[in-house]
């Protein structure tokens, strides 16, 4: 109980470090909540689309514009044209349509009248740039043949209604799934940092010089003493885990109550009891706090990069993957990845599931006998 | 003798702490001056002000004749200051610790060479140059800041408790350092709480409690404000009341005490107190073991002047 | 002395390992990370070709209008399609295992299968509307009753439309790599914890932070002359971090700065001091432990980085465009924004508006460190 006790003590000085790694999963997760909403049915992706219109808003301009207001969502920028270019930057907007005055005008008279866009070039811009195109060339088109404006303007809108039935054919709920994804890999940096660190100070704090000599020689059973602060250190992961995972069940939502939910808690079970062997594996082979403070920072950034945590895997490119595939984080986010799109459980298609798993467990058996190797190591030194 | 600091009328306080209370005194030039006191007692702030590091509320220092002032860069020169703590770079050895302070007084390499070597065999860090401060052990690392403060051979030299926590090896060394560089004409201010060193070590010595100068003088004028002469103690085994209440009417006698067959008896004044009373055992038959006589300790001294021990 | 003085604040800095780690080290090694995860991100978001399949029926073999364009629509080096013709059994298969992301089924209407939604799917859609549309048009002219002209010259026209660029003029600016902003928020952690390095030098010349200031203080030498020497040397050992930084960045990882070399030379420089300045200020102003002051070094540089994007791009847009004046008193985003202004603006208005709050902030700075360092005793040590 001493031990348990002075663990606790211990760890109340680095609380303000683990409310920290959880505010920011927090706020990662808070932000990642306003993602699109895509529910069962199908739903057109819409583009951020910026109009600058220097037209009058009446007839073919008006038609234009309703018809890209439709189709797109319509961002509310600063009217100069660096707030604009910065939003272009940033991804506020994807498509910036500049309507040149006298459009109306050029356009009835045939003069073919030009229209500027800025765009990012990303597929965002090119769905816009679809539509934009898909108007103009229509709207050509009936100018030809049509010299009514009224008339003109009914046909292009009653060909552009036209549109084919889509059919959907999977009905999982994306959203909920996409979420309790990103929110589980993000973990990954949480339990990595918060997790290593934590553990690493309370073991270095134990192990300071004077402190480890003076438990030695004191009449405790040291192999005793030894266990119960390793039970103190598992005791300590696992109220971390089991935080994050009701943390989850509040910021992610009810799919996390669902077979899915299950695998997803197996999972990060798993990965922060691979942490947790990191751990000790970092605090019996360095005492220096500033090195293991260095150290944990490089494990934990690095891990969450090259393996998926912040960027989505599918965007990594493959050689920093194959990389990655020495990293236990690597099997932990590619387990999430999957269960993200996983409709039916059974033993078929859990097989991947078990099969990454398996290697986290060899991680851990990995992590345990080098722990094991340089704390007999270092014994023998003194 | 000239004066080599002159401090009139000091005083500092710490918000409601009077730290050192209207302090006048003097420095004469060659000696080794001790600022005894209990912890607390207000010597390192002394120190500080004479430095000029703290503000002071009221009172006057000049040292070398001149007024002490942070820019006094003539004065500064002349001074080498060893601070309670320990104060050195972490990330340089030894020998460019001292160069980096010698460096601050010396510009001419070639002198600071030769002075950082002096320093070294002053402390006795000769094998350690190339050491880091993390490596040495603690007396080792009291010498290197000892070393980093007088080698650039300073004319006036403050000594703040130096020997703090230090075994006794590097104790010997650094109190035979002290006596060196007086022999080499620097004035000493000596600042600790262990009296056996202010007694071994000094001509003079300001005993301070609370701010204020309880008393000065050399060792032996101290002593003689005692008012007690000798302490004598003797072992003798079983000794009878009647016996002890006899010996408290002898000649001079202040006080008498028996504790675990230990007889304590302090003497007023007179000579021959213990000769007078081994004759009266041995008229009495009582059989005595060993006979201790011991003179007043500046200990003694304190305790009578303030009613407490200097070492809590 | 100025000059002892420097030498051995210069060596005890590059000493300090742990100082060394965070000023030179970490950020080299964040910057490899930010370019292994993010060098992908902005290919993966343009429009790559799509896998789709075609439901082999007999309104789409009769139909050549629908057949040619969606052949033409995957042919050539980089095709919008890439198309399997397949009987409607194999295209439900082929969806189910992800291979493509939908498939058409022409009949009477047209159809598309999809599994989820999404932009693709969305692209997919879009482009099957618009071979409806061909279509539509095709038939409207048809029953126009302009009979004059026979079939194929309509159609004719009406392919020369569509293949017809529309009149669109790009005239986007060229520079639209947003990821940079994660290498200029990189370079601006680095400047600001160059603050680190001044704090640790400053501490060591003050009587009132440390016992080695309180030694320096009872020598011969003026605190200005200290102070100074001190800072310079620790503004030349953040020099070179940075230095390296820039070399790393541009050499390894191809981080592209603009055109005007001296003018990010520039910044690098006032965004460095600005980050001195600043530690420089924390080390005369609190008096607490060393370790104290590097955590709230820390602290202040992550909290300006994360505000201009480091940890999100989108981080420094939204502060600019809501609460303006945050991004204008950080530092980290002053020069972060700097580096922005370099990179995608042809115009340098907004790079010196940000060279010049760098060096207000670091002129109020060096004024309230001056307030403080201007004592020579105090009250307490």
């Amino acid at each position: 109980m001493t031990v348990f006790k002075t663990f606790l003590k211990v760890l109340n000085k680095y609380k303000g470090t683990l409310i920290l790694y959880t505010v920011i999963l927090i706020f990662f997760a808070g932000f990642n909540i306003e993602t699109n909403d895509t529910g069962t049915d199908f739903v057109s992706s819409k583009p951020d689309v910026l109009i600058v219109n220097q037209d009058e808003e009446v007839g073919i301009t008006k038609s234009l514009v309703h018809y890209m207001e439709d189709h797109s969502n319509m961002v509310a920028i600063k009217d100069t044209e660096e707030a604009r270019d910065d939003a272009l930057f940033y991804r506020d907007v994807n498509y910036i349509i500049y309507i040149p005055a006298h459009y109306r005008e050029d356009f009835l008279a045939g003069k073919n009248p030009v229209i500027a866009v800025k765009s990012t070039g990303d597929y965002q811009s090119s769905l816009a740039e679809l539509l934009l195109t898909r108007y103009l060339k229509l709207a050509e088109f009936y100018q030809t043949i049509e010299t009514d404006e009224e008339t003109l303007i009914t046909q292009i809108e009653a060909t552009l209604s036209k549109e084919p039935v889509v059919e959907m054919t999977s009905h999982l709920d994306r959203n909920q799934l996409e979420k309790a994804t990103s929110y589980f890999n993000f973990a990954n940096y949480c339990i990595l940092a918060g997790c290593i660190y934590v553990i690493c100070f309370l073991l270095s704090s134990f192990k300071t010089k004077g402190v480890h000599k003076r438990t030695i020689i004191s009449s405790t059973n040291y192999k005793a003493f030894n266990r119960k602060l390793l039970l103190s250190n598992a005791l300590f992961a696992f109220a971390l885990w089991v935080f994050y995972i009701v943390l989850g069940i509040i910021l992610v939502g009810d799919v996390l109550l669902s077979m899915h939910g299950i695998f997803y808690a197996i999972n990060s079970f798993l990965f922060t009891l691979c942490a947790l062997t990191i751990a000790f594996l970092i605090g019996n082979a360095i005492v220096n706090k500033n090195a293991i403070s260095g150290l944990v920072n490089v494990i934990a950034l690095g891990s969450s990069f090259l393996c998926g945590a912040f960027v989505p895997m599918e965007w990594l490119p493959d050689k920093v993957l194959t990389i990655a595939h020495i990293l236990p984080s690597y099997w932990y986010i590619k387990t999430n990845e999957y269960l993200k799109g996983l409709e039916v459980f059974d033993m078929d298609t859990l097989k991947p599931v078990i099969c990454n798993m398996g290697v986290i467990v060899v991680f851990i058996i990995i992590f345990i006998i080098f722990t094991n190797f340089i704390s007999h190591k270092k014994q023998i030194q003194k | 003798m000239k004066n080599i600091i002159e401090v009139k009328n000091l005083t500092k306080t710490y918000k409601q702490l009077k730290a050192v209370d209207n302090l006048t005194f003097e420095v004469h030039e060659g000696e080794i001056l001790g600022l005894l006191g209990p912890n607390g007692s207000g010597k390192t702030t002394t120190i500080n002000c004479i430095l000029s590091l703290l503000k002071y509320d009221a009172g006057s220092i000049s040292i070398f004749g001149c007024e002490m002032q942070p820019n006094a860069y003539d004065i500064k020169k002349e001074i080498g200051v060893v601070f309670q703590e320990v104060a050195v770079f972490e990330e340089l050895n030894v020998y460019d610790n001292i160069d980096y302070f010698c460096g601050l007084y010396i510009k001419d390499k070639k002198l600071r060479k030769t002075y950082i070597k002096e320093a070294l065999e002053l402390v006795g860090l000769e094998e350690f140059q190339k050491f880091y401060p993390k490596q040495l052990s603690g007396g080792l690392l009291r010498r290197l800041n000892i070393a980093c403060g007088i080698a650039h051979k300073p004319k006036l030299i403050f000594l703040d408790e130096p020997t703090v926590a230090v075994d006794p090896q590097s104790r010997n060394n650094i109190l035979d350092g002290i006596q060196t560089l007086r022999k080499k004409g620097a004035t000493i201010i000596y600042t600790t709480h262990y009296m056996e060193e202010v007694e071994m070590l000094c001509d003079r010595i300001l005993i301070l409690d609370k701010g204020k100068i309880l008393a000065s003088g050399t060792n032996d004028a101290l002593k003689a404000l005692a008012h007690i002469e000798e302490k004598v103690s003797i072992e003798v085994m079983d000794l009878e009341e009647t016996y002890i209440d006899k010996i408290q009417k002898f000649k001079n006698v202040e006080e008498v005490s028996y504790q675990n067959n230990l007889l304590f008896i302090t003497y007023k004044k007179g000579n021959n107190n213990v000769t007078e009373l081994i004759d009266y055992l041995k008229e009495e038959g009582i059989h005595y073991n060993k006979i201790y006589s011991e003179r007043p300790t500046l200990n003694d001294v304190f305790l009578e002047l303030t009613g407490k021990e200097l070492r809590d | 002395m100025f000059f002892h003085n420097f030498k051995y604040t210069f060596l005890t800095l590059f000493k300090n390992k742990m100082l060394i780690f965070w000023t030179f080290a970490f950020p080299i090694l964040l910057g490899t990370f930010f370019q292994m995860a993010f060098q992908d991100i902005e290919n993966s978001e343009t429009l790559h070709t799509m896998n789709i399949a075609v439901v082999k029926t007999d309104t789409f073999e009769n139909h050549n209008i629908w057949k040619e364009t969606i052949q033409n629509l995957s042919e050539g080096s980089d095709p919008l399609f890439s198309t399997v013709y397949v009987n409607e059994e194999e295209a439900k298969k082929q969806l189910e295992e992800e291979n493509i992301i939908g498939y058409l089924k022409l009949e009477d209407t047209p159809k598309i299968v999809v599994k989820k939604s999404g932009i693709y799917q969305t692209i997919f859609k879009s482009v099957i509307e618009e071979i409806n549309a061909q279509e539509l048009m095709l038939n409207q002219m048809i029953q126009n009753g302009d009979f004059a002209v026979d079939y194929s010259t309509i159609y004719q026209k009406i392919e020369e439309i569509t293949k017809k660029e529309a009149p669109i003029l790009n005239i986007s600016r060229a520079n639209l790599s947003y990821t940079m902003i994660e290498f200029y928020t990189l370079i601006a952690m680095a400047a600001l914890y160059g603050g680190i390095l001044g704090m640790t030098a400053i501490n060591q010349v003050l009587a009132n932070m440390s016992h080695n200031g309180k030694r320096v203080a009872v020598s011969p030498v003026s605190k200005g002359k200290l102070v100074l020497s001190s800072v310079l040397a620790s503004y030349i050992v953040q020099l070179i971090g940075i230095a390296l930084l820039f070399i790393f960045t541009i050499f390894v990882l191809k981080v592209d700065y603009g055109t005007h070399l001296a003018l990010v030379l520039l910044l690098a420089l006032t965004g460095s001091l600005a980050g001195l300045s600043m530690g420089v200020t924390i080390a005369s102003i609190l008096k607490t432990s060393e370790n104290v002051k590097t955590g709230i070094i820390i602290s202040i540089t992550m909290l300006g980085c994360f505000l201009s994007g480091m940890m999100g791009i989108t981080m420094k847009y939204i502060i600019d465009k809501n609460i303006p004046i945050l991004n204008k008193i950080n530092p980290a985003s002053m020069i972060t924004d700097g580096f922005y202004a370099l990179y995608y603006y042809d115009t340098l208005d907004r790079f010196y508006f940000n060279i010049v709050s760098l060096l207000l902030f670091a002129a109020i700075m060096v004024m309230i460190s001056i307030f403080y360092l201007r004592r020579q005793k105090y009250d307490s040590i």
